[in-house]
């Protein structure tokens, strides 16, 4: 057992757990932020994304003691029921949820994406910027239209009134 | 031994970490991008006494031009490499093969280093680095010493690389003016895919329409180490590079390779596979080319 500091969601934590527990289980188990799904566990599916460092990582894939001093930010860090980011609001109102156990993997994908354009991006972009993330749902179709649609609200939020 | 028994430690610089891997009586991994090397060991393979996570070592991350060539530190990741302006313009055929690794999430965490020490086969940056001649340096507490990429694999999985060394620096040679090079894959799915089969290409073209100076030509994943295609390299000078041309290098690829039927594809169809994207990737350079 070892102690590792480091923020969630801008908030200083510390955890104790042994080594190689997994950022996953130690977020779902530990921090009691049962958002980030474990699907496949080899960092194929990406219902596990988080943010680490700004950057989208699969958290299954990463190590406890790799944490120390790091920032993470999960699906809770984007938005909550309560206060939803524009992402997760398109993505419910496009209807891109089915069982939804995908869903936080793909509204932390979108919003590491969209952090990174500011245009209306066109369905391959998308789908390459989502690629890495699997529903066996839906279908991609409304998903994919729920970004665009962020998309177009984040623009509109951004241009000078 | 249990996962949870496993212990890590982080060193704070590669002299450090060099000095740890002096120990004998304890096996180490390195853990960089985590990517391979966590999935090992969640299905019990290749389970160290303690991981030596080095992933925060940033004196290993770096891309800059020097005089023997572009130096590549082993902890750049595949993100940092399609991103790099310089890589873009004097290394096509590496940005080309990052963009491949996996999907993005895997690319922000993989590392180059990572993916020429896990040594698959199937490895995507590595037929790119065997056509841009990469050497690779390894350092042990005392020593250095550099091995060309093709003397470095001898194996699915292994390495010349020593129990106490680690990959220190990449140096690949920038491609020229007059030299464009490609990356081919063909897997299962789009993204996130562990390749059947993939192909770099790199031609140094002449002032005549479609002529071919030279090219290097590295298949991966249809053999035990990545394969350069020689005898299809020397049907590349042979005359413009035109349609029939293209056909006959492409067939030729089917000899040259030596691949193994696996849960991904059967021999058969990588052979076929290898041709097609030799084909398509000669076709594809040609046309960039043509458009100059």
């Amino acid at each position: 057992m070892k102690t590792f500091h480091f923020k969630v969601n801008g908030e200083e934590v510390s955890v104790t757990c042994p080594p190689t527990k997994t950022l996953l289980d130690v977020l779902r188990d530990q921090l009691d932020l049962t958002g980030s799904k474990e699907c496949c566990g080899k960092g194929e599916c990406g219902s596990c994304t988080i943010l680490l460092g700004g950057d989208s990582v699969c958290s299954c894939l990463v190590l406890a003691g790799q944490t120390e001093n790091v920032s993470i930010t999960t699906v809770e860090g984007i938005g909550l029921t309560t206060k939803m980011d524009v992402v997760q609001q398109a993505f419910s109102d496009e209807g891109a949820t089915q069982c939804g156990y995908c869903t936080p993997g793909f509204i932390v994908t979108a919003r590491s994406f969209l952090n990174s354009i500011d245009y209306i991006p066109t369905d391959d972009e998308v789908k390459t910027a989502l690629g890495g993330n699997l529903c066996r749902c839906t279908g991609y179709t409304k998903i994919i239209k729920a970004v665009q649609t962020a998309a177009q609200i984040q623009q509109a939020e951004k241009a000078p009134s | 031994m249990r996962v949870s028994e496993i212990d890590l430690v982080s060193p704070s610089s590669v002299d450090k970490c060099l000095y740890m891997l002096r120990d004998h009586d304890k096996t180490f991994r390195l853990l960089a991008g985590g990517t391979d090397a966590i999935v090992q060991m969640k299905d019990g393979k290749r389970i160290p006494d303690i991981w030596i996570n080095i992933k925060n070592l940033t004196e290993l991350r770096y891309i800059r031009e020097e005089k023997e060539g572009i130096h590549i530190g082993p902890l750049t990741t595949h993100t940092d490499i399609v991103k790099s302006e310089l890589l873009q313009k004097k290394a096509d055929v590496l940005v080309g093969a990052s963009m491949e690794v996996g999907a993005i999430q895997l690319q922000n965490m993989g590392t180059v280093g990572g993916n020429i020490g896990t040594a698959s086969p199937a490895g995507d940056t590595i037929p790119a680095l065997f056509v841009l001649d990469a050497q690779i340096e390894l350092s042990s507490f005392n020593e250095k010493r550099t091995i060309p990429i093709n003397e470095f694999f001898t194996g699915p999985g292994k390495t010349v690389q020593k129990q106490n060394e680690m990959i220190t620096n990449i140096i690949i040679q920038p491609q020229s003016e007059n030299e464009i090079g490609i990356f081919e894959k063909l897997g299962p799915r789009k993204a996130q895919s562990i390749s059947i089969v993939n192909v770099a290409i790199t031609l140094r073209m002449g002032s005549n329409p479609r002529e071919c100076l030279e090219g290097k030509i590295a298949f991966g994943s249809v053999g035990p180490t990545i394969i350069r295609s020689k005898k299809c390299e020397k049907m590349l000078a042979l005359g413009p590079l035109d349609d029939t041309a293209i056909q006959d290098i492409a067939g030729a690829a089917w000899k040259e390779v030596m691949p193994i039927s696996d849960v991904r594809a059967s021999a058969k169809y990588r052979r076929s596979m290898a041709s097609a994207l030799l084909e398509r990737g000669l076709y594809r350079l040609m046309n960039r080319w043509d458009a100059r």
